[in-house]
């Protein structure tokens, strides 16, 4: 592997780049996804691939080399096309090495798994436990190892492994909910809680009936808090505020939420997403993205940092700048207080196709899915379906009025992209709407 | 490209190993990919991606493994990998596939401007040079992103029916993303367009008649439009909302994995069940067809990732429910045959259901006689924000270009039109189908897990739904 990426960088620097990374990555992850209470497929993956960044008198120029028995020939390749490309003024370099990093700390355990069934096996049966008909899911063994060199003096290794299980319960087409299991330390790894989780809201949402559009106070479960912290982490990337899609854009020092509201990107933390380093190599840390409601930082790499007179904040990807593990703080209320506080609303558990009318405003709508509860003075008193969120997420995060003691780290398909650390939330007055028969 | 006789070497292996069924698919895809950003070239990625992904089913279960070192040895170990995860799946019923006739054939889409022929740097200078006639029309443009990328995709399918495939497809495709200012207002709007050929897409997909029109079109919103209209009136929709609501609430919901609960984890089930063939779902006049047998179309295809032939689907036709989308496992469950309709984004990811060019069949109105009818209503040609449940049930279209229609004639621009139907509502409303069509529009279109964003054409002709709620 080091081999490989000290090779790409110095033939770079040989044909003329002032600038170059190579990360090899070695990928085993392996999947079971199951339906129907069946396992349905498993997959393995047995990869061995370069991600490459080359800079020619400002010409960038990216890659993903599957081939690396012709690594000189596809370096030669990538700085002829490099060289016929135009500059990019907005370039402004790579960070310095060499960096020291974090010690590894990866599960052998996880690394040696052959076999998931039991995994699955566990989830199924906890949702059945409860009640439910039919489940269906993903059980994954994350692995990968990354080697990474720059033309800047860096040297890194890393080794990321962990086990993920996500599991949708149903007693009908209407009656469903979902719980998710993350895990860096087999020990930690629970499918059946993840399991009792979806088949308790699949249990409790039997016989919904659809929702009226309305103003509501709404307590936000962790995955569905997830997916509205993955929008503050992906939109406060510095790319996607001068691509025009953040509604953070001018708003460094502004309040985008409310005072109880602390989110922070963190690479460095136990979970599934933590790893040692940046793309450019640089070691990953904790930041604020907002503090106390008011919005501190974009998401940096060198060149967005130079661009924003800022520092990077060791969030680099080949081009983009991106979150790796978001976290929001953790409130004084307890669930039940969470909950009691709720006098006339909805408690939501998952929500999915989060879609924008306007970058720039925040305007929003997303779709609840799964448990929908109506909630009156802080007591379940009935299911719904067939709503819409339907609001602005500086408003909706404005509007948080409660968060709980305790977090939950969840990371889901399509909505919660990178591995997040989310309590359960109280908000005030949010909009919902319904599809008109 | 790596030694095809390891393709069939897998599919031999596997079966020695014990598979009842192999499949081997080896891709070879070279991308061209790059980013204009405020007319900056941020940066251009250039990539060969390869490997191999086999299939098989053994003791019942279904498993799969994928490499992209092509060497015997690691060709033999996924194999291995996946006739042992096949076995541990330990199914109570097991999996079968429809029968099929096995294939031997070549096919691949024409190109009138190869792709190959064309450097990069042409390619770079045609975006810009729209680019540059966009910051010609002197509009307060905020953003502008343009991300325009080539694939050219080899395959080579075998599978252990005597099927053995080989098929060329490039593609070409142009998305982007405007964001235009005026009297502290904006509007923002993304496009996206796709073409299954060579580079002559930027001519007959018009790429820079339509960037300009459209951010006038912006313009024209901000500076004239007017708050849209609340309560139940008439809509005429334009090919793009066609297209959408096609894809979305009928191609989506008659994917038979989704029908039988697959995909319930991720993507979600469907409002139609497997007796639900033959109900009524929408008016008498509607027709949404899914046919990758569209030769320019972005998903076109000769044959799928099973080696079946591809053919035209009326998924809904004259108002019912008529065929699902099928690949060989949904049919043997649902007692059918497949009608092609499995694809991978990759080497290695399983081939699963999924639409390719779906679109509401044209009839026979003009534009002028549909708007005639209509006293007061909407006439939304595209649209922004758009959603819709995990049953397919409750859409949400929400305009971009909209106008009002006042005494049949198209009028002041709205802002902002939500159309929030059920699926019903929406296609029983429609009373009158368009002669027009338009089939460039193209999505990513996501499902499964690992995700798979695929190549999809979603459009048609204009249509008019009658007295439905708009806000």
């Amino acid at each position: 592997m080091e081999d490989h990426a000290e090779r790409i960088v110095d033939k770079a620097l040989e044909l003329g780049c002032q600038d170059a990374v190579a990360d090899v990555i070695v990928n085993r992850s392996y999947q079971i996804r199951f339906a129907q209470n069946q396992v349905v497929i498993s997959n393995q993956w047995r990869e061995t691939s370069a991600s490459v960044f080359l800079v020619y008198n400002k010409r960038v120029i990216a890659s993903d080399l599957k081939d690396l028995t012709k690594l000189d020939a596809a370096v030669e390749n990538l700085v002829k096309i490099a060289k016929a490309s135009r500059e990019n003024p907005d370039y402004a370099g790579l960070a310095e090495g060499p960096f020291k990093y974090d010690r590894l700390a990866v599960d052998k355990r996880i690394v040696d798994l052959m076999d998931g069934s039991d995994f699955v096996e566990a989830a199924i049966n906890g949702a059945t436990a409860e009640g439910a008909q039919e489940c269906a899911g993903s059980f994954w063994k994350y692995d990968e190892e990354h080697s990474l060199r720059t033309s800047n003096g860096v040297k890194g290794y890393d080794h990321r492994a962990s086990l993920y299980l996500s599991i949708r319960a149903l007693m009908s087409l209407e009656s469903s909910g979902h719980g998710v299991a993350c895990a860096t330390r087999m020990s930690q790894f629970d499918p059946e809680k993840a399991g009792h989780k979806a088949g308790k809201i699949a249990a409790l949402a039997k016989n919904p009936v659809g929702g009226e559009a309305g103003t509501y106070d709404i307590v936000f479960d962790p995955l569905i808090l997830g997916s509205l912290i993955d929008q503050v982490g992906g939109r406060s990337s510095a790319y996607t505020v001068m691509a025009g899609l953040s509604p953070f854009a001018k708003k460094i020092g502004k309040r985008v939420a409310s005072k109880i509201v602390t989110i922070t990107d963190d690479g460095s933390a136990d979970s599934m997403g933590r790893q040692r380093f940046d793309a450019e190599g640089v070691p990953t840390k904790k930041k604020f993205i907002v503090r106390n409601g008011v919005l501190k930082t974009y998401l940096h790499n060198t060149s967005t940092a130079k661009k924003f007179k800022a520092k990077t904040t060791a969030n680099a990807g080949l081009i983009a700048p991106w979150p790796h593990v978001l976290s929001c703080k953790p409130g004084n209320w307890t669930r039940d207080e969470i909950f009691e506080e709720c006098r006339d609303g909805l408690w939501l558990t998952n929500t999915w196709y989060t879609r924008y009318q306007s970058y720039l405003t925040g305007d929003f709508s997303t779709i609840p899915r799964d448990g929908i509860f109506r909630i009156k003075d802080g007591e379940i008193v009935g299911v719904w379906k067939d709503i819409r969120l339907t609001d602005n997420l500086i408003h909706v995060w404005k509007s948080i009025v409660g968060l709980s003691k305790t977090v939950d780290q969840v990371n889901w398909w399509g909505e919660v992209s990178v591995p997040t650390f989310a309590p359960y939330a109280l908000a005030r007055k949010i909009r919902i709407t319904r599809s008109a028969e | 490209m790596a030694d095809l006789d390891l393709v069939e070497f897998a599919v031999d292996y596997a079966r020695q190993k014990g598979a009842t069924y192999a499949e081997a698919r080896f891709e070879h895809q070279r991308n061209e990919e790059f980013i204009l950003k405020n007319s900056v070239l941020d940066a251009l990625y250039i990539t060969e991606d390869s490997g191999l992904g086999v299939r098989v089913l053994a003791k019942g279960g279904l498993g799969f493994a994928a490499t992209n070192a092509m060497t015997k040895a690691d060709v033999r170990a996924i194999v291995n990998d996946a006739v042992r995860i096949a076995k541990a799946a330990r199914r109570k019923d097991p999996i079968v596939f429809a029968p099929e006739d096995s294939i031997v054939m070549e096919w691949s889409v024409p190109q009138k401007k190869k792709l190959s022929d064309v450097p990069v740097e042409e390619k770079i200078e045609e975006i810009l040079h729209i680019d540059r006639e966009l910051a010609a029309l002197k509009l307060k443009i905020l953003a502008r992103f343009f991300q325009q990328a080539n694939r050219q995709i080899d395959k080579y399918f075998v599978n252990s029916e005597g099927s053995k495939i080989r098929s060329f497809s490039p593609r070409v495709r142009l998305d982007y993303f405007l964001t235009v200012m005026h009297d502290g207002s904006a509007e923002q709007s993304h496009q996206s367009y796709g073409w299954s050929g060579g580079w002559e897409a930027v001519r007959e997909i018009d790429m820079l008649r339509r960037v300009l029109d459209e951010a006038k079109s912006m313009q024209n919103a901000l500076a004239h439009g007017k708050k849209s209209p609340e309560g139940k009136m008439d809509l005429v929709a334009g090919p793009m909302v066609a297209g959408i609501a096609s894809h979305e609430s009928c191609g989506h919901p008659t994917e038979a994995d989704r029908v039988l609960g697959r995909e319930a984890s991720q993507a979600g089930k469907s409002f139609i069940t497997p007796t639900s063939i033959g109900q009524k779902v929408g008016s008498p006049v509607v027709n949404v067809v899914d046919d990758p047998t569209i030769e320019h179309a972005i998903a076109f295809y000769v044959t799928d990732d099973e080696g079946v032939k591809a053919r035209r689907r009326y998924l809904y036709k004259d108002g019912i429910i008529n065929e699902f989308l099928q690949n060989r496992e949904t049919a043997a469950v649902l007692g059918t045959q497949s009608n092609g309709a499995s694809r991978a984004v990759t080497y290695n990811v399983e081939a699963i259901v999924r639409m390719a060019n779906t679109f509401v069949e044209p009839k026979d109105w003009g534009m002028d006689e549909m708007l005639e009818d209509v006293k007061y209503g909407v006439y939304m040609k595209s649209f922004m924000e758009w959603n819709i449940d995990d049953k397919r049930y409750n859409g949400k279209y929400v305009g971009r270009e909209a106008y009002l229609i006042e005494n049949g004639e198209v009028t002041t621009p709205v802002r902002n039109t939500v159309v929030e139907l059920t699926t019903p509502a929406f296609w029983g409303a429609v009373d009158a189908v368009g002669k027009d069509f338009e089939l460039f529009h193209s999505g990513y279109c996501g499902k499964s897990d690992p995700s798979q964003a695929l190549d999809a054409a979603l459009g048609g002709p204009t249509i008019r739904l009658r007295n439905v709620y708009l806000r």
